[in-house]
């Protein structure tokens, strides 16, 4: 009766982590040579579904059906014996070998017991050519940019015989213009009949590359719609649950007051060069720029983190000696780096032992903690926060990325900084979250507070700031007011009549 | 205590209450992480009851072995006839052998507490078998050309060029790994031999004879009888509370659990990482330092080659209580049992007359089945964790 069964269902399935949301009772299709979008917060299973479908974890319940045979996989080897390869969020390879290597790692040619080098960097060539990607496999993945490792990972499958690849959010760490290559692939592959699993909160990229839309929520599948029956509104709605009033909106700017971060002459060898800007209390300052134009290595350098750099840093009127983290806090400044993973957690501590950890002097007596004042203090930002207090104790590496991420900002708050620099503070949270953290921004900025703004999201940065400086290659070359379009800031970022490349990293 | 201690419990006991990863870290003098009903972990701490706490506690599994183990021993050991009381005693459970066990532990355990702190600051310390000998050679040397002959005098002076010289040589490591930046296994593997190398030279391959005074000091009875010397004993349960203290309840503390879990997180958090590595290098030489002292007083001689190998079973003790070689997991009182447990393996080689010949392949394989249990324990109680959350 029906046609063809569906490439891939899922049948009831669940999933339990310790101290992660998961899945429950999970059912959908997709069906062959479609792009299907996997949508939903953070936390709401759109990651782990995909490791179920790649073999990387089992479920606890349920079934995975491909081409209508129900399936286990034990390991991703398994899955990718059935035709299903995925390119991973985190990307994993052995970075002290070639692209050739792990290209062929699986397998690697042999004449006799030793390893043939001709053979191998052939096949290598010959799966990167099947996807029409032109990378020297004699380079050491290490040394990759993310968007080569990333198309190195797509090859792995499709040379692997995938006919189903899932994508795990591939363009939360790529530039504007590597994104667009890794769009064009897509549709290469699909040509080919290769069914796409997309996972991803970018509204415009899934509307632009999905034809079909699964939302997730809590675990729960909510729907599955064909995308053309869907706006970004009703996304967004069958998402979070709810409608969601503020998303980037609502302007009151105060008068600036005065003048709490002054960088002046501020240059680190072939990162930056004599940057110049204030921040003032009341106001946040968006730096804006592509990825590599230098806007993550001045807020490390103001932070303290370049030994290189030189300049002069004055926060609340006050030279800060540059080279010393540590001084850099104690004058007042909060940095979110942009690596929240390596930077900005410490995975084995507590949400409060991390929120603390700049703080614990403060919250201390001749050197001992004061458990009580920690825990108050801990917890009066978490209220702030809206998180809600038992995960003051679970481990921050179990935490969802939001709230990861506002365990982050919480750090600075329970500092009590009055300058945050804000380095890509939405990347990888879901919607709900990212309202959040927008509307706590302005907060802090109506509070008095100044805030320096880093973001690759022109909408946000157009949103949230009050001026934007406009960085490129290494050099302020504009600055721009409230009610800037995003055209002008594009152009001014990418260099008025040049074309949109990127400095290699 | 401030307000957070006294919410009632009703106020935070919806939401997800498990705190398994905190568990899974396994770090156990922390009561907030044993907790595994909902709410506010500050109440439960208090309404938890003693035994359960202690159930959950990571020691219990080092604990219950070790109670395995003397059960078997006692039972296996045999008995003899004393020949002065005409008591029938057990060769194994008797005074005289268990604090002689603890005697021999407790030099490991000292400096395994130290070790522990550097290991889950992410480093390693291979000298403090080398730092021993030095800081008992120096000793040894320092009381014979200036110091007092004997009395209290020469017990103080002992104590003090030993932890002296343990603190120096320890910051001596941490800031040659700090500063030069070579990985702490390669600067502690260089300064395992050269102080050795110094004991070696300044002590011209002499044994050393101390004043008796720091014999009797270290072989103060306490009211315990004549041949029972429970000074080490207690030094070592000191020490290790003392670290526990450290790590759990002082800023340091935590910071060095911070830098061992993430060293760039903890550098983007504003701590300073130079310091906090060379005090835990300075904390391991002060603990070989201290275990030189109550080492060398016992046995009333220094010689530089005391202590040879034994930064081995330092860090297998820590292994064995649970550190993580990686980094940001360990735990005081846990070095100190495995400090025990691995000398009680030797002792039962002798109580039960086993061949001593095989006592190294005993030992070996006794640290690679303690390190693979607790991993798997680790595993079993994250998985029921993870089914006891619907």
């Amino acid at each position: 009766m029906d046609p063809a069964p569906p490439l891939i269902s899922f049948r009831g399935v669940s999933k339990r982590f310790p101290g992660a949301r998961a899945l429950e009772d999970v059912s959908f299709d997709v069906a062959s040579g479609s792009c299907h979008a996997l949508c939903g917060e953070n936390g709401a299973g759109k990651s782990t579904l995909g490791k179920l479908l790649a073999g990387i974890d089992v479920p606890d319940a349920g079934e995975i059906l491909v081409a209508g045979r129900p399936v286990h996989f034990g390991e991703p080897r398994d899955a990718l014996a059935a035709g299903i390869g995925m390119v991973h969020q985190e990307l994993s390879f052995c970075e002290n070998l070639s692209v050739a290597e792990n290209l062929c790692l699986g397998d690697l040619p042999r004449r006799g017991l030793l390893l043939s080098r001709p053979a191998l960097e052939q096949r290598a060539r010959d799966m990167l050519a099947a996807i029409e990607a032109t990378i020297d496999v004699r380079r050491l993945v290490g040394d990759l940019t993310v968007a080569e490792q990333q198309v190195v990972q797509i090859a792995a499958a499709v040379g692997g015989g995938a006919r189903v690849i899932i994508f795990d959010e591939p363009t939360s760490s790529l530039s504007q213009h590597e994104a667009d290559h890794l769009y064009a692939l897509l549709g290469r592959l699909r040509s080919r009949g290769t069914t796409c699993v997309y996972v991803s909160h970018r509204m415009p990229e899934i509307f632009r590359l999905c034809d079909t839309i699964t939302v997730l929520r809590d675990g729960k599948h909510v729907a599955t719609r064909a995308a053309n029956a869907l706006d970004e509104a009703a996304l967004v709605h069958l998402m979070i649950g709810r409608e969601l009033s503020e998303y980037l909106g609502q302007k009151a700017d105060r008068e600036p007051g005065e003048a709490l971060l002054r960088v002046q002459e501020l240059s680190s060898p072939g990162r930056f060069a004599d940057i110049g800007f204030e921040v003032r209390a009341g106001e946040v300052v968006g730096l804006a720029g592509l990825v590599g134009a230098g806007r993550s290595d001045i807020a490390k350098a103001i932070f303290g983190l370049d030994a290189e750099a030189h300049g002069r840093v004055e926060v609340a009127g006050k030279a800060l000696a540059g080279g010393s983290p540590a001084a850099a806090m104690r004058a007042g400044l909060g940095f979110v780096p942009e690596d929240r993973k390596r930077q900005g957690l410490i995975a084995g501590l507590t949400a409060l032992e991390n929120l603390t950890l700049p703080t614990l002097a403060q919250l201390s007596r001749f050197g001992w903690i004061r458990f009580g004042a920690e825990r108050a203090r801990a917890e009066e930002v978490f209220a702030r926060l809206k998180l809600p207090p038992p995960g003051l104790d679970l481990a921050a590496g179990g935490l969802s990325g939001g709230n990861q991420q506002k365990i982050v900002l919480a750090k600075w708050l329970a500092a009590r900084c009055r300058v945050l620099l804000l380095d890509e503070p939405t990347r990888g949270v879901d919607v709900g979250a990212k309202s959040e953290i927008h509307g706590l921004i302005r907060d802090l900025a109506a509070g008095g507070s100044g805030i320096l703004l880093i973001s690759s999201e022109l909408p946000e940065l157009l949103a949230l700031s009050t001026r934007m400086l406009v960085l490129r290659e290494g050099r302020l070359v504009g600055e721009l007011g409230r009610g800037a379009d995003q055209e002008t800031l594009m152009r001014l970022m990418a260099g008025v009549d040049a074309p949109i490349v990127n400095r290699p990293r | 205590m401030s307000g957070g201690y006294l919410q009632p419990p009703a106020a935070t006991s919806e939401g997800p209450g498990v705190p398994a990863r905190a568990v899974a870290r396994g770090v156990d003098e922390r009561p907030s992480s044993l907790t595994r009903s909902a709410g506010n972990p500050a109440y439960n701490r208090r309404a938890m009851s003693l035994l359960r706490r202690l159930l959950r506690s990571q020691q219990a599994g080092l604990v219950l072995i070790i109670l395995a183990l003397l059960v078997a021993l006692s039972l296996l050991a045999g008995s003899h006839v004393d020949a002065t009381t005409g008591l029938t005693v057990n060769n194994f459970l008797n005074s005289y052998t268990l604090i002689q066990t603890a005697t021999d532990a407790s030099f490991i355990a000292i400096m395994a507490v130290g070790a522990t702190v550097v290991i889950i600051s992410g480093g390693i310390d291979l000298s403090v078998g080398s730092v021993y000998a030095l800081a008992g050679v120096g000793m040894g040397l320092f009381l014979r050309t200036a110091g007092p002959a004997g009395g209290a005098g020469a017990v103080w002076v002992a104590f003090v060029v030993c932890v002296a010289i343990g603190g120096a040589a320890g910051a001596l490591n941490g800031a040659m790994v700090v500063g030069l930046r070579v990985h702490p296994f390669i600067i502690t593997l260089g300064s395992m031999w050269i102080l050795r190398g110094i004991a070696f030279v300044s002590s011209k391959a002499e044994s050393i004879l101390l004043p008796e005074s720091l014999t009797h000091f270290a072989k103060a009875p306490l009211g315990l009888g004549a041949a029972l010397y429970p000074i080490p004993m207690l030094a070592m349960l000191v020490v290790a509370a003392l670290g526990a203290i450290y790590l759990q309840r002082t800023v340091m503390g935590r910071h060095v659990f911070a830098v061992g879990g993430n060293p760039e997180a903890s550098r983007f958090s504003g701590l300073r990482l130079g310091r906090i590595q060379i005090g835990v290098y300075v904390l391991s030489g002060l603990t070989a330092g201290l275990a030189a002292f109550l080492g060398a007083s016992f046995y009333g001689s220094v010689s530089c080659g005391d202590a040879t190998g034994y930064e081995l079973y330092v860090i297998a003790s820590a292994v064995v209580g649970g550190a993580r070689l990686s980094g940001g997991r360990g735990s005081a009182i846990n070095a100190m049992l495995g400090a025990v447990l691995i000398v009680l393996i030797r002792q039962s080689i002798r109580t039960l007359h086993a061949d001593q010949n095989y006592e190294w392949i005993i030992i070996g394989c006794a640290i690679v089945v303690a390190v693979v249990l607790d991993q798997a324990s680790a595993r079993f109680a994250a998985r029921r964790l993870a089914g006891g959350e619907s």
